[in-house]
C-alpha cells in the first residue's frame, strides 16, 4: 500500500507519506491528537482528504488529482475500531456475518462462514451472545473476526487493546498477534502504547502533530530516537546539538564529550543508567562531569529515576540504596558524570 | 440529604392539591357519568362504530404518512448541514403550537380546491382533498407530524455515528446502513415517536373539522362525533366515545412511561 495524504481537520494538519510492502504490519505510534485516527479514517474512505493518493494492491482508492474516491463500502479495507463498535442489536454471529451479508453473500452461507470465524477466534460458544454480554477481550476478538470475515486486503486497527484492562490485555495481545500473523494483507495498527507497537508491529511509524517524525524497526527507533516524544517513550536522554570533532555542543552552555562525534547537527543519546550521581566532585577520569540540582524522583520498577537540572538537564537512573546514601530526596546540588563512551551520536 | 424530614410548606401543599384536583375532578366526572351498564350496546351503535372505524383508519393512515415523509425529514435535520436548517426545524415544530383551526384554514388555502397546490391536484389529477377522508388524514398528519419528527431527529442525533461508519467499512451501502443499523438502533425512540404521533392524530379535532368538515362515515372521526353528540343532546354517545379516547391516552401513557415519566 502506498498513501500520500494531506488533510486539515480543526487544528490538525495531517501531511503523511506512507509505504507499506504487501503482507507487512506497521505500527502507527504517536501521542494523542497526532492524527493517527484521522489517517486511518482517510485510508478507510470515511474521511475525504484534501489531497491524497492512496493505492492498494495496484488499485487506486483515492486520487484527488483525478477526483477518484472509492466509497468506504467498496474498499477492500477492514477496520477494528477503538471501542470495537459491535452492533448492539445483533448477536456476535450476526455482527461477523454483517459484512458478508452486505456484500451479497446469501444468508445461510454468511452465517456459516461467520460461525467459522468465531470458531477461529475461540468464541464458538458465544454465537448467540449480544455485545453487551461479552467481556472486553471477547468483544475485541469479535470485532477482529468481523473485520477479517470480508477478507480485506488492508486491515486497520485503531488502538485495539486500549479499551481493555491490564489483566486481560496481555493475553488478548498474544491472541491478537497470533491472528494478525495468520493474515496476509497489509496491517496498520494505531497505538499510543510503545509496548503494544513493539509487540505487534515489525515496523514503526512515529506520527507527531500530523507529520511522520521517524520510521524504522522497533530496535532502530529505540536506539536512535529522533524526537523528544520517542526518547521519552523509550526512556532515554536525547540531546540535539552541534558536533565539533570529539564533542557535542548543546544549547548555550551544554557540552558532551563523545569521541568521533564528527561535524554538523547531531542527536546525542545517553541512557539514564549510564549517568552517575555524586554529592562530591568525582575523582578519576570521566570526561563528562558537571554540577546540577536534583529536582525530582520517580520510582521505575526497581530503579529510581532522578531528574537533574543544570546546564544540561538530564535523567539519571540509580538504585534506591544510592538515593538513600546520597540523600537525593532532599534535592540540592549533585555532581553528574557520564562516560564519554556511553554517549551515542548520530546525525539529524 | 435530609430534605424529606423538613415540615412541608403549607402553601405549596394547598396550591398543589388544588392543581391536582383540578386535573383529576374532570376525569372523575367523566367516569361518574359514564353509562356503565349500557357501554357495550352504546359502543355497538352504528354511528359510534362508524366513528371508531374511521378514526382508526385515518389516524393509522396519518401515522404512516408521517413515517413515510417525517422520517426522512428527521434524518435530514439531524444529519445534513445546510443554510436554513434551524428555520426549517422551527417550522416543522410550528404545528405543535399553532391552533389547529388555523392549521385547518392554512390547509384549505394550500390543498383546497382553490389552494395553491389543490387547484392543480383537482385540475390535473382530479384529486379533491377538502371534505373527504383523504382530507381528514391530511389534517391529522399535519398536526401530528411534529411529534414524530422531533422524536426521530433526537434519536438520529444521539446515535453513535461510529456504528454507521463501521457498517460502511463492512461493505454496507448508505441505504443498507440506514435499514440495518440506523433504524434498529433508533427503533425504541421511533416507536415512541410513532405512538405519540398516532395518539395526536387520533385526538385531532380543529384542523380536521375546518379542512375536512364533519360528515359521518367520511370525515366524522371520534372527536368530531363526541362534539356533535353533545350538541345534538346525545351525551351517552359523547361519554362513551370520550371513554374510548381516555382509555387510549392512558394506554399510551402506560406504554411510554419508561421514556417520559422516568419510571425505572
Amino acid at each position: 500500500m502506498s498513501a500520500q495524504v494531506q488533510v486539515r481537520l480543526g487544528s490538525l494538519e495531517l501531511d503523511v507519506e506512507l509505504e507499506v510492502p504487501p503482507g507487512r504490519i506497521v505500527g502507527l505510534l504517536g501521542p494523542n491528537g497526532a492524527g493517527k485516527t484521522t489517517l486511518l479514517r482517510v485510508l478507510a474512505g470515511l474521511l475525504p482528504p484534501d489531497t491524497a493518493r492512496v493505492v492498494l494492491d495496484g488499485r487506486v482508492l483515492d486520487d484527488t488529482t483525478t477526483g477518484e474516491h472509492v466509497a468506504p463500502e467498496a474498499r477492500p479495507v477492514g477496520v477494528v475500531f477503538q471501542n470495537y463498535l459491535l452492533f448492539p442489536h445483533l448477536s456476535a454471529l450476526e455482527n461477523v456475518a454483517f459484512g458478508l451479508r452486505s456484500r451479497g453473500v446469501p444468508k445461510a452461507e454468511a452465517r456459516a462462514r461467520a460461525a467459522e470465524w468465531l470458531d477461529r477466534v475461540g468464541l464458538a460458544e458465544f454465537r448467540a451472545s449480544r455485545p453487551k454480554q461479552l467481556s472486553g477481550g471477547q468483544a475485541q476478538r469479535v470485532a477482529l473476526a468481523r473485520a477479517l470475515a470480508t477478507e480485506p486486503r488492508l486491515l486497520l486497527l485503531d488502538e485495539p487493546l486500549a479499551a481493555l484492562d491490564a489483566s486481560t490485555r496481555l493475553e488478548t495481545r498474544r491472541e491478537l498477534r497470533r491472528q494478525l500473523d495468520g493474515y496476509d494483507g497489509v496491517r496498520v495498527l494505531v497505538t499510543h502504547d510503545p509496548i503494544e507497537a513493539i509487540a505487534l508491529a515489525e515496523r514503526l511509524v512515529v506520527l507527531e502533530a500530523g507529520r511522520i517524525s521517524q520510521i524504522g524497526t522497533p530496535q532502530e527507533i529505540s536506539e536512535r530516537p529522533r524526537s523528544r516524544y520517542v526518547a521519552d517513550l523509550v526512556g532515554v536522554n536525547l540531546f540535539r546539538g552541534q558536533a565539533a570533532g570529539d564533542e557535542v555542543l548543546i544549547g548555550t552552555s551544554g557540552r558532551l564529550v563523545a569521541p568521533g562525534a564528527g561535524r554538523g547537527e547531531v542527536f546525542a543519546v545517553v541512557h539514564p543508567h549510564a549517568v552517575s550521581l555524586y554529592r562530591q566532585p568525582p575523582a578519576g577520569t570521566p570526561r563528562n562531569v558537571w554540577e546540577g540540582t536534583a529536582e525530582a524522583l520517580d520510582l521505575e520498577g526497581e530503579r529510581v529515576r532522578v531528574r537533574v537540572g543544570g546546564p544540561l538537564p538530564i535523567v539519571a537512573e540509580v538504585t534506591p540504596g544510592a538515593v538513600a546514601d546520597l540523600a537525593l530526596g532532599d534535592g540540592g546540588p549533585v555532581w553528574v558524570s557520564v562516560k564519554a563512551t556511553e554517549v551515542t551520536v548520530y546525525p539529524v | 440529604m435530609s430534605h424529606g424530614r423538613e415540615r412541608p410548606p403549607l402553601l405549596a401543599l394547598t396550591a398543589g392539591s388544588v392543581a391536582a384536583l383540578f386535573f383529576l375532578l374532570p376525569l372523575a366526572g367523566l367516569l361518574w357519568r359514564a353509562p356503565w351498564r349500557s357501554v357495550g350496546s352504546d359502543l355497538g351503535a352504528p354511528d359510534v362504530r362508524t366513528a371508531l372505524r374511521l378514526s382508526l383508519e385515518t389516524s393509522l393512515a396519518a401515522t404512516a404518512l408521517c413515517l413515510l415523509f417525517g422520517l426522512p425529514l428527521a434524518w435530514v435535520l439531524a444529519r445534513l448541514e445546510f443554510p436554513g436548517r434551524r428555520l426549517l426545524r422551527a417550522l416543522t415544530i410550528l404545528p405543535m403550537v399553532l391552533p389547529p383551526v388555523v392549521g385547518g384554514i392554512a390547509l384549505i388555502y394550500a390543498f383546497g380546491r382553490r389552494g395553491i397546490v389543490g387547484q392543480y391536484l383537482d385540475r390535473w389529477f382530479h384529486i379533491v382533498l377538502p371534505f373527504t377522508t383523504k382530507g381528514a388524514i391530511l389534517a391529522e398528519a399535519f398536526v401530528a407530524m411534529p411529534f414524530l419528527v422531533i422524536t426521530a431527529e433526537a434519536a438520529f442525533r444521539s446515535l453513535d455515528r461510529g456504528f454507521e461508519d463501521a457498517a460502511r467499512t463492512l461493505g454496507a451501502s448508505r441505504w443498507t446502513v440506514f435499514r440495518r443499523v440506523t433504524l434498529p438502533l433508533a427503533g425504541p425512540a421511533l416507536a415512541a415517536g410513532s405512538v405519540l404521533c398516532w395518539a395526536r392524530a387520533l385526538g385531532e379535532f380543529g384542523a380536521t373539522i375546518t379542512f375536512a368538515g364533519n360528515f359521518p362515515g367520511t370525515t366524522q372521526t371520534m372527536p368530531l362525533a363526541v362534539y356533535l353528540s353533545l350538541e345534538s343532546s346525545r351525551p351517552q354517545t359523547a361519554i362513551v366515545l370520550s371513554l374510548v379516547l381516555l382509555l387510549v391516552s392512558l394506554g399510551v401513557l402506560v406504554g411510554l412511561r419508561d421514556r417520559w415519566l422516568g419510571v425505572a
